[in-house]
């Protein structure tokens, strides 16, 4: 890593101070800054702190920090989260952070593989110990066979590189809930980073991927202030994940209007109806999708007319089904269950009445 | 022991039928608002579903894990014998069986026929009241409550077939009907015998009455002791098929047809073949079929006049068209319905033995009062009836008020109206 | 524990759990009574027991919601008639006729149906809550209702209020985060699915009975009401 600032070094690649400063203002933008305590405590100058435009608090940090090393571990994981970070069209926010930090060290994306690798992630987290932020994509099994890298545990890896870091910023669904491997019946003891590690501390930016932007403005929060941005029970940001779904729909006048698409082809779909009757997780699921979207704002899947499967929450696999609405039961009891219950209902009840027809048979005598 | 005994009788009342009803109570509080003795009093333990409180507790307390366990912690009460007198009281004195409250409850619960089976435990509880009880004894030993024996009934019958012109056939082998009087007609409406005894006779009717059975009151049933109600029942079965004949006529009498058509089949082996109707039915039926002739109009000129539906005749007994077709016929412009009628009119207040207790009198004028205000509404100087012991309680009320009210039965009209 | 797994816990095991004990219950209420023993009825009819009963369930669920049948007698207290007939419509159209609702129905019974608009629905639930309110003042104020309740009604009148207020408090995103709110209305569903066979709820199973005899006792006589 050099010293250079991430301003010099955009400069350097040909981007433009007007740019600059424009990303910068999408990065704010993008991050709900307002100004006000974040800002404050960010011990930056009081004519930068005081409130109004915050591209130029961004600008100031950018210009002024050196990069951030980052470890990038991957786990049981699709590397989607990976993918949809670095599928981003055009050169933007995205772009820029993920461009302008190092990453030391990412399995998907590092050309070179081996022990050498493994070996030049030892030295990083021993260089920049205490410093580096470690993102871990994919969920955790037990410590044993399910995954190992290099001969050793993911579990130990992940320990391992904890340690040394400064935050834990976990990546999509699996790394902070445990995603799809931890679905019923979950055969390799799934699970999220914060469950495991509990000493440093933990952000989860959950969805299935993740949504690129809110990866990276939490990075860029980091970045500009220090500090992990204010998270909500979960340890999701609340800037992207302090609504849900539901409250920033653009469909949602047709739920409150009582007009709800039944198929998938039908008049009510076409018309862009609501989609809570195909199983829309909407209600219950906080993610920036209906805000921010997805491909640079381009859409979501409701948009696009699939109902929300509520990827941002735990156990989401486990919710009842895609297709199940949103405020059916998860799991209930099948024929046969029931079938029992009643059954033994009807032994009881029976077994009383017949008690009490022998009392009334001996003439009301106890 | 009374309350073991009543307790006895809860546990052996209760079948499903019971039991089903008492699981659907609410709790809501509706029946009280039918209940004419709640109406006229404004007394909450008088509401209905407070008077079949005892048999709840018995069932919950015998027959439910839940019940059982209340009762042993302390959330319900028991049963004692403070309670059966209480109770008592108010099944005998503030309740005439009139069953509204099951047409106004949600679930239609049968209360009424819950009240009766209260009133079979307190009966084997013996905690009647005594003048009903009284009654009840006499009816046993004579007959009759009325003081009706044998030779009393005799010399009524020579005498009001004198007094009126008309035929009383007596004990009649193969006749076709057996027209069975209530001692309160013989002994207080005698007119009413002699109105019936021209109809039948006008109709052709080949009809008879029988010293065996001579009455069709039964305080067995008022007291609710289906032993005595049955010993009663059995004297008019008894004499019926001792006549052979084909079918019993109930003159007017609630109570009694409630016993011997709706619920004597359900106590006792009833005789086959042999049909039990009310004389309401049996005039209607005469007049459809052209049997007997009324002369149109007759009762027109005497200002308005209106038509009490008797509970055990009309709502618990179906014949609720055939007296409205018979007045339509006789008053066309006379004749106001009050308001409310039919299945869902007011009970006269004197039925179901409350009338024998000196003990209810109040409420029972106080429920009076309630009838008396609906005929004022329909402006009405006359009121008609198919029950005596209605009448019964009109006559005794009006006297008691001193009031202007004309008080008359349906078969004495009709009597007077016919054509010949 | 979160909200979001309370959540998760509340419906899925817990409701798991309450429905089966609800099952259990109202089978156990049900063989219960019918087991007692019913005897026959040797009274010949003289009307249709059957039409009676017909008429008597086709009024119940038909007419009697919407026009008072009774009209003298409910005219003496056609306030509580009012809230009692209220409560039982918004109920039932916030159970059956709401979406939310529909859809639990649907995952429990293979197939759903149309539903009301929110704002419909949204009304009928204020309006039942309003009733309820009525009822528990009239409860405490009638003499005759002073009488006859003990701590079960109250209790039931609880225990139905829950659910119907906290269901409008998490539709509306009032005062709580959504899970939490959603939480605590799958707690008094929970809650109320175990309490209904053990008080005068199951009363709508027991309705079956009481007015097919109801009706079948008045159809015998060939009356009616």
């Amino acid at each position: 890593m050099t010293e250079e600032t991430i301003y010099q070094r955009l400069k350097a690649a040909g981007i433009s101070r007007r740019d600059f400063l424009k990303a910068c203002g999408g990065l704010a933008a993008v991050m709900g800054l307002q100004g006000a305590p974040p800002v404050a405590a960010s011990g930056l100058p009081a004519h930068l702190a005081r409130g109004g435009n915050p591209a130029p608090l961004i600008a100031r940090a950018l210009a002024t920090k050196p990069r951030v090393p980052v470890i990038w571990l991957e786990f049981q994981d699709c590397a989607g989260c990976s993918e949809a970070l670095t599928r981003s069209h055009n050169p933007t926010l995205v772009d820029l952070v993920l461009k302008e930090i190092t990453v030391e060290y990412h399995e998907t994306l590092l050309a070179a593989a081996g022990f050498q690798v493994e070996e030049a992630k030892q030295a990083a987290m021993k260089k920049y110990a205490g410093q580096y932020v470690l993102v871990v994509e994919g969920s955790i099994p037990d410590d044993g066979i399910y995954c190992t890298v290099g001969g050793r545990s993911a579990l130990e890896i992940l320990k391992e590189a904890a340690a040394g870091a400064a935050a834990i910023i976990a990546t999509g669904n699996c790394s902070s809930f445990g995603g799809l491997p931890k679905a019923n019946p979950n055969p390799t003891g799934a699970r999220g980073v914060w469950e495991i590690i509990k000493d440093k501390p933990v952000v989860n930016i959950a969805g299935c991927p993740a949504i690129p932007e809110a990866f990276t403005g939490t990075v860029a929060h980091f970045l500009v202030f220090g500090a992990l941005p204010e998270l909500d029970e979960l340890h999701r940001p609340k800037a992207f994940y302090g609504n849900t779904v539901h409250d920033r729909c653009l469909r949602r006048p047709f739920y409150e209007a009582g007009k709800f698409a039944l198929t998938f082809d039908d008049e009510g779909a076409r018309k862009g109806w609501c989609l809570y009757k195909l199983g829309c997780k909407g209600p219950t699921t906080y993610n920036a999708c209906a805000g921010i979207k997805w491909d640079g704002g381009l859409s979501f899947p409701i948009q696009s007319g699939h109902p929300c499967l509520g990827c941002s929450q735990p156990g989401f696999w486990d919710g009842g089904g895609f297709y199940q609405g949103q405020s059916a039961p998860i799991g209930r009891p099948g024929i046969g269950v029931a079938a029992a219950a009643a059954g033994i209902g009807l032994v009881a009840g029976a077994g009383i009445a017949v008690a009490n027809q022998a009392q009334k048979r001996a003439g009301g005598n106890t | 022991m009374t309350t073991q005994a009543a307790l006895r009788t809860f546990v052996k009342e209760t079948g499903g039928w019971v039991a089903a009803q008492l699981e659907a109570c609410t709790r809501c509080g509706m029946c009280a608002e039918a209940c004419h003795f709640y109406q006229a009093t404004g007394n909450p333990e008088y509401a209905p579903v407070w008077k079949i409180e005892l048999l709840r507790r018995a069932y919950e307390q015998r027959f439910t894990v839940g019940g059982k366990l209340r009762l042993a912690i302390g959330l319900d009460k028991p049963i004692t014998d403070a309670d059966l007198a209480r109770w008592s009281t108010v099944v005998y004195e503030a309740c005439t069986l009139c069953n509204k409250c099951a047409i106004v409850c949600p679930m239609g619960i049968q209360i009424g026929p819950l009240i009766h089976e209260v009133r079979s435990a307190m009966s084997e509880a013996g905690v009647v009241p005594a003048e009903l009880m009284a009654a009840v004894n006499k009816q046993m030993a004579e007959g009759s409550p009325l003081g009706m024996t044998d030779d009393v009934w005799d010399q009524r019958l020579e005498w009001v077939a004198d007094e009126w012109e008309e035929e009383i056939p007596r004990d009649v082998q193969g006749a076709d009907t057996l027209v069975v009087f209530s001692s309160i007609e013989v002994m207080k409406f005698p007119g009413n015998v002699a109105a019936i005894a021209k109809i039948m006779n006008a109709a052709g009717e080949k009809w008879t009455v029988s010293s065996q059975a001579r009455e069709v009151v039964n305080f067995g049933f008022y007291e609710g002791n289906e032993h005595r109600t049955v010993e009663i029942l059995k004297r008019v079965f008894d004499g019926a098929k001792a006549l052979g004949v084909k079918r019993i006529v109930v003159t007017e009498c609630g109570h009694a047809y409630d016993a011997l058509r709706w619920t004597a089949a359900n106590l006792m082996d009833v005789p086959l073949g042999i049909e039990v109707t009310h004389i309401a039915g049996v005039l209607g039926d005469f007049v459809r079929s052209g049997r007997i002739k009324l002369k149109a109009g007759a009762f027109d000129n005497d200002g308005a006049i209106t038509f009490h539906d008797a509970c055990k005749i009309q709502r618990r007994g179906g014949h609720i068209e055939e007296p409205r077709e018979i007045l339509k016929i006789l008053a066309p412009n006379a004749f106001r319905e009050m308001s409310p009628n039919r299945e869902q009119a007011i009970c006269c207040g004197g039925g179901g033995g409350v009338i024998a207790i000196k003990s209810a009198d109040p409420q029972r004028y106080a429920v009076f009062q309630m009838k008396l205000d609906q005929i004022r509404k329909v402006g009405a100087s006359t009121v008609t009836m198919t029950c005596s012991n209605c009448r019964l309680q009109f006559t005794d009320s009006v006297a008691h008020f001193g009031l202007d009210l004309k008080v008359t039965g349906l078969a004495q009209m009709v009597a007077d109206a016919l054509e010949v | 524990m979160n909200w979001t797994s309370f959540l998760a816990f509340t419906r899925g095991p817990l409701f798991y759990a309450a429905l089966l004990i609800f099952i259990a219950g109202m089978v156990y209420r049900l063989a219960r009574v019918v087991a007692l023993g019913w005897e026959r009825d040797r009274v010949k009819s003289r009307g249709s027991k059957l039409a009676g009963a017909l008429r008597s369930y086709l009024k119940g669920i038909l007419i009697w919601p919407f026009i008072p049948w009774v009209k003298n007698t409910f005219s003496r207290n056609p306030l509580i008639y009012v809230a009692g007939g209220l409560f039982h419509l918004g109920l039932f159209v916030v159970i059956f006729l709401g979406a939310a609702h529909m859809l639990v129905w649907k995952s429990l019974l293979g197939f759903g149906w149309p539903t009301l608009p929110l704002p419909i629905v949204d009304w009928l639930a204020v309006v039942c809550i309003a009733a309820m309110i009525v009822l528990f003042i009239n409860r405490l104020v009638h003499p005759v209702l002073k009488l006859i309740s003990g701590p079960a009604e109250w209790l039931n009148l609880l225990f139905v209020f829950l659910p119907m207020i906290s269901g409008y408090i998490l539709t509306h995103h009032l005062f709580f985060r959504y899970e939490m709110a959603y939480s605590l209305h799958m707690l008094a569903v929970d809650w109320l699915l175990i309490w209904i066979p053990l008080s005068r709820i199951s009363h709508f199973m027991f309705y079956f009975f009481a007015r097919a005899i109801h009706g079948a006792q008045f159809g015998k006589r060939a009356v009616a009401p």
